[in-house]
């Protein structure tokens, strides 16, 4: 999860603002106005890093919000006279989210590839409608003849026709976007998002409607797009179609990555370099003065003449050896002398009577439940109970169909036909996230845990998983209950205390399958289905995991799926047979042990070995 | 009505050339997994490649025979020089590179053949047009374009069906690293298929030369309208590329004959209403 920004971050953000609350007093009007567009497009790209580096979708179009922004100036302005900033800067805001809304609702049905070129089509029909229709002023662009102000009444407070007020105006609205979005992603909300980042199937099987949260997403970077946008509009009093075209989507996502994508300071550090890079590429002066450092000056000046009337050529060139050189962007190098971030503390928890009732395992029932792949028939007509409390083992040989069957239990899969049914529930068909707010927390065959979170960052995004209001963004709300789910259930599948604030990717395979369970108590799941909990772990690992599994059984339903049939046999109370997608046999492991059908289709290859 | 039969036959004639850009837009993301922003270039290339071969040769099928093999070893270069390292990258560098090489290729267009706009003449064999009705004809040359680009797809269903360069690509389509498994060097395989879809974009772009002028920026409406071509016929697919380009190239004829003011809207709004349908595309696996 993004931590807080390291002292050095924070140095070098400080430095940078006192230079530019400075400026006004020795910049001329020309460094002030490029520090104003660099303020501006620093919100921007900001709002993309929500997208890109948080909620890892690469958006190809975020332009559009920004050119809609800025053209909602155009819209709001009287031809002679100001617009009130207090009524455009709502609208501009207002007009980008709403858009934002309906395009997203499409394009985050989608996801990788189609969603970058979704996004960039979707930029594109924005520009032609500016760009082939007369509703701003077509090709040739639109003007705003007075710049706006703000005022009440008739008391003007500040116009943005003074370039220093619009200065401070900017760079004081690019300091709130920053702490606004890193207050965001820091919020239960935002831990989400990362969650989504780095694991969206898992975020979607512990509860998390991620449509949602991606839509939410979506829009509030497309809001502050719009924001930026209209801001920019007010530099020049001009806006072109270009401004929502794919190029400046583009650049915008060169500067969050040559800055680094994810860190939200990155990307402003991005757009300084950047227009820097630009301005220095085009200045002939500038190019010799830097050539005749290593070369003679007739030299310099004539191969400053040459990058210069071609910059956007050298311009492509310095960016391909910046995306090969630093994929990390600024962030990156700068990260690298920071050090390992501190995380906060966790707090201490009071154990609390009420919450600690424990609330009644599940009962799950199977009825007749079919699923084909075209003319395969994975599952076939299954029927079976499992009763509160209990330790079910599902095995069978491969291809009997056990995966798809709990794939179909937990939501994954649409059942062809036949019911499933939780507490007198029916869940069959339901989505993921549905399924498993009902109370039912499945895991993979494979590990699957948000890797670049700690242990106990993964438990948290289990645990406000369980309560319903899906947007939160108060973290104190229901914290401490969430924070006592994280410690019992970090108690409960086993992680010592001083592997919880390790990241989970630096943790063993048997600790991150342990972590993995945590994920499920803490969502409060009542019903855990387990996809092959043993597997590639050692015979101490199996044992204490083993172990866990009883404990659990306590409070919990426990379905499982393995292939460690000593360790089924031992751990489970009933044992479900499948072959070939059909039920063979349930019972007990010694029913199963004694029943003729199974040694005869299936037990034959080991049955020898386990003898009772 | 006979401006929308001929809307029509331009809207088909038009979604065959798209074909050839997109098809190979959908080989090289769905072998090799990179998003190549830069196909619009390959395309533009093309068509600047045809002004200049054509004043040499004098005839745009003479420069279409010269044009695709260098086109080809362009492609070529290019995959050494720049996409090779992008292949363990994820798609946010890819398109950063590729976006990056826009920017070269587009100064390096303005170096060699200037801002003008320049126009490349029909052959004179194809001058003149089949009578449709009184006033109206139909230029031979775009129908030699729409019989030219059928041909091209129709190989190229042959070549992916029937032969071994074929079976490999579709099976590296669905799973690279097992064609590597087997011994296949995917360096190679990358190599040509990039190499190739830099060829098809060229070939779509050589033929287009002489249909309208040449001009700065002409591959960027193509890679745009490629993209929507192949989220609506699902990545990967040359079968959904096809369907794809040619509803869309009639949907926009379509759509300047009907809503003339918003025709542009009229392919996305296409693609928004697959997309709802079908995430995956037409004939995409699921997405």
């Amino acid at each position: 999860m993004l931590a807080r920004p390291r002292p050095l971050v924070i140095v070098i953000l400080l430095a940078l603002l006192a230079y530019a609350v400075a400026l006004p007093f020795f910049g001329g009007p020309f460094a002030l106005k490029f520090a104003t567009r660099i303020m501006i497009t620093g919100i921007f790209v900001i709002s993309l890093d929500l997208l890109i580096g948080i909620t890892g979708m690469v958006s190809f179009g975020h332009a559009l919000y920004f050119g809609l922004g800025a053209y909602s100036l155009y819209f709001i302005s009287p031809v002679s006279s100001a617009a009130n900033a207090f009524f455009a800067i709502p609208f501009a805001i207002l007009l980008a989210g709403a858009v934002a809304v309906v395009v997203g609702s499409v394009a985050v049905l989608t996801k990788g590839f189609y969603f970058i070129m979704v996004t960039l089509a979707f930029g594109q029909m924005g520009f032609s409608l500016f760009f082939d229709t007369k509703i701003a002023g077509g090709t040739d662009g639109a003007y705003i003849n007075v710049r706006p102000v703000f005022s009440i009444g008739s008391q003007q407070l500040l116009s943005f026709s003074n370039r220093t007020v619009f200065f401070y105006f900017c760079l004081a609205a690019l300091v709130l976007s920053y702490l606004f979005l890193l207050w965001l992603v820091r919020t239960p909300f935002g831990r989400v998002l990362q969650g989504i980042h780095h694991n969206e199937a898992r975020m979607s099987a512990l509860g998390f409607n991620t449509y949602a949260y991606k839509l939410a997403s979506y829009v509030i970077a497309g809001a502050m797009a719009g924001f930026a946008g209209v801001l920019f509009a007010a530099i020049d009093g001009y806006v072109a179609p270009e401004l929502l075209g794919w190029r400046e989507s583009g650049l915008a996502i060169m500067m969050v990555v040559l800055g680094g994508a994810g860190t939200l300071y990155g990307p402003v550090l991005g757009a300084i370099l950047y227009s820097i890079v630009e301005e220095t590429l085009k200045s002939a002066s500038e190019l010799t003065a830097i050539f005749s450092l290593v070369m003679n000056t007739a030299t310099a000046k004539w191969l400053g003449g040459i990058v210069a009337n071609s910059w956007s050529m050298a311009l492509g060139f310095f960016l391909i050896a910046a995306v090969l050189a630093a994929p990390k962007g600024i962030a990156g190098f700068i990260e690298r002398f920071a050090g390992e971030a501190k995380r906060s503390k966790p707090r201490e928890i009071k154990p609390s009577a009420e919450r600690r009732e424990r609330e009644k395992a599940m009962l799950l029932e199977v009825e007749n439940l079919s699923r084909a792949f075209g003319g395969l028939v994975a599952v076939n007509g299954v029927s079976v109970k499992f009763p509160p409390n209990k330790v079910h083992g599902i095995i069978g040989p491969n291809g009997a169909g056990k995966t798809t069957f709990i794939n179909v239990l937990s939501g994954a899969l649409k059942p062809s036909a036949g019911n499933i049914r939780l507490e007198n529930d029916e869940i069959g068909g339901k989505k993921p996230y549905h399924v498993a707010r009902r109370g039912l927390g499945r895991s993979y065959q494979r590990t699957n845990v948000i890797l670049p979170f700690t242990a106990r960052e993964n438990c948290a995004l289990a645990a406000q998983a369980q309560f319903p209001s899906p947007f939160r963004f108060n973290n104190k709300w229901r914290r401490e209950a969430e924070d006592e789910a994280v410690e019992n259930a970090l108690k409960a599948a086993g992680i010592a205390p001083e592997r919880a604030d390790i990241r989970a990717s630096n943790l063993s395979h048997g600790e991150q399958r342990q972590l993995e369970i945590a994920m499920l108590i803490a969502s409060g799941a009542k019903l855990l289905l387990l996809d092959e909990p043993l597997a590639g772990m050692g015979p101490e690992e199996t044992g204490r995991v083993t172990a866990l599994l009883r404990e659990l059984s306590a409070d919990h339903t426990i379905v499982l799926i393995e292939h460690d049939m000593d360790a089924i046999f031992a751990a489970a109370d009933t044992l479900t047979v499948l072959v070939e997608g059909k039920l063979l046999a349930h019972g007990t492991p010694e029913e199963i042990r004694n029943n003729k059908a199974v040694r005869e289709a299936y037990l034959g290859e080991w049955g020898q070995e386990a003898k009772p | 009505m006979d401006l929308v039969l001929i809307q029509l036959l331009n809207g088909v004639q038009y979604g065959l050339l798209i074909f050839l850009a997109a098809s190979g837009l959908t080989l090289v993301f769905g072998i090799m997994g990179v998003i190549n922003l830069s196909h619009g270039s390959f395309y533009m290339l093309g068509a600047y490649g045809a002004l200049t071969l054509t004043q040499f040769t004098g005839d745009i099928f003479l420069s279409l025979a010269l044009g695709v093999p260098l086109a080809f070893v362009f492609g070529f270069i290019i995959e050494w020089l720049f996409i090779r390292h992008l292949y363990d990258r994820d798609h946010l560098q890819q398109v950063l590179l590729t976006f990056a090489l826009i920017l070269i290729f587009n100064e390096a267009q303005k170096i060699l053949w200037g801002s003008y706009p320049h126009s490349v003449p029909v052959p004179g064999y194809l001058q003149g047009g089949i009578k449709i009705s009184q006033f109206l004809s139909y230029p031979y040359y775009r129908v030699a374009v729409a019989a030219f680009c059928v041909a091209l797809a129709l190989a190229m269903m042959f070549v992916i069906q029937k032969t071994r360069i074929g079976r490999i690509i579709r099976a590296g389509e669905s799973n690279r690293e097992m064609v590597e498994a087997l011994g296949i060097d995917s360096r190679l395989l990358f190599r040509f298929v990039f190499a190739s879809g830099a060829a098809l974009a060229a070939t779509a772009g050589i033929v287009a030369a002489p249909l309208e002028s040449v001009y700065p920026g002409i591959g960027e409406p193509v890679l745009i309208i490629s993209f929507v071509v192949v989220v609506i016929g699902g990545i990967g697919s040359i079968k959904g590329a096809f369907v794809g380009a040619i509803l869309i190239g009639v949907a926009d004829a379509l759509g300047k004959v009907y809503f003339p003011a918003f025709s542009s809207s009229v392919v996305y709004a296409l693609m928004a209403a697959v997309l709802i349908a079908r995430p995956g595309g037409l004939f995409g696996r699921a997405a």
